[in-house]
């Protein structure tokens, strides 16, 4: 427990002065400012371009035209500044070769893996609280919020999809032991799942849909059994690949 | 254009925040020499790309030296 403390506190110095908090937190502060301030000012940005002559009218946009947004932001440019941030969590150490000197100390194996997962888990989740808190201000500020239907599922599946693809980073990581080793395999599997997404039966499934649809989640749309059994598999997911890192980590010749 | 001058004070803080991680990524940039992947000149306009260019640099292209 000790050894998973201080490995812990030492993910955690490295994540600030590798500027990787710091570039997280303002990479996700900055898309949850962006999302409700696209949503209110798209109508007056297509009124300000001229299109010779041609008259484009949006209609007046409300909140639920912020949180789209949002969820597209996340799930896009979020996820894709997350992942590359993320994707020397296993392998800069591994290639550089600083874990031999504690391992052969006898710190256990699974505690690099777990230590790893947590901290990355804290810093996304402090990373998509503030996106999300910048995000509920602002459109607080612009319109009546209404009813959020399932909030906090609508909510939190973006990060559970957002710790699934951690973990895929830290597998990929001691598996291939490099960067792009990790972004391959982190990539492979978005893509797989992206198109598996075609087939609206498997939709509800597929953890890719935890961060798409969510406004239809909030407005009553879709239900909770739309989303339910997509976030259960992913967090099944999340541990099953946890386990799969520790045995692969196991094995590897340092 | 009226409503943007009316809604300048929560324009700022983006703005900031968006210059902010372009002037860490800069700072970084031309206070080192070396970088682990890539070369200066590369960085500099990459770091211009808006919100993943610091993002890439910070991940890819900063040398621990």
């Amino acid at each position: 427990m000790s050894a998973y403390l201080a490995f812990t506190k030492k993910e955690l110095i490295e994540s600030v002065r590798t500027y990787k908090l710091l570039v997280l937190l303002g990479v996700f502060l900055l898309l949850g400012m962006m999302s409700p301030l696209f949503a209110k000012f798209m109508p007056e940005i297509l009124k300000s371009v001229d299109f010779g002559g041609m008259e484009l009218t949006a209609p007046e946009p409300t909140a639920m035209d912020s949180w789209t947004q949002f969820f597209k932001n996340v799930g896009q440019i979020g996820l894709l500044a997350l992942v590359i941030a993320s994707a020397g969590i296993m392998a800069n150490e591994l290639s550089k070769g600083t874990l031999v000197n504690i391992l052969t100390k006898g710190m256990k194996r699974h505690t690099v893996i777990l230590s790893k997962l947590t901290v990355a888990a804290l810093i996304w989740a402090a990373s998509y609280m503030l996106c999300l808190a910048a995000a509920y201000g602002y459109t607080a500020y612009f319109w009546d919020m209404g009813e959020l239907r399932h909030r906090f599922l609508a909510f939190f599946s973006p990060w559970l999809l957002g710790l699934f693809l951690i973990q895929l980073l830290i597998l990929g990581g001691t598996l291939f032991k490099t960067f792009i080793g990790s972004l391959m395999l982190t990539g492979g599997v978005v893509v797989a799942m992206s198109l598996l997404n075609i087939i609206p039966k498997l939709q509800r499934y597929n953890p890719i849909s935890l961060c798409g649809d969510n406004t239809a989640l909030m407005t009553g749309v879709k239900d909770v059994s739309d989303f339910l059994p997509a976030a259960i598999i992913c967090a099944l997911l999340v541990v099953m690949l946890t386990a799969a890192s520790v045995v692969a980590f196991d094995r590897k010749q340092m | 254009m009226e409503e943007l001058i009316k809604y300048l004070p929560l324009l700022i803080p983006y703005a900031a925040i968006e210059l902010g991680l372009l002037a860490a990524a800069l700072i970084h940039i031309f206070t080192h020499k070396t970088y682990r992947k890539g070369n200066r000149a590369l960085w500099v306009i990459l770091s211009f790309v808006q919100i993943i260019g610091p993002v890439l640099y910070f991940a890819i292209g900063r040398n621990d030296e």
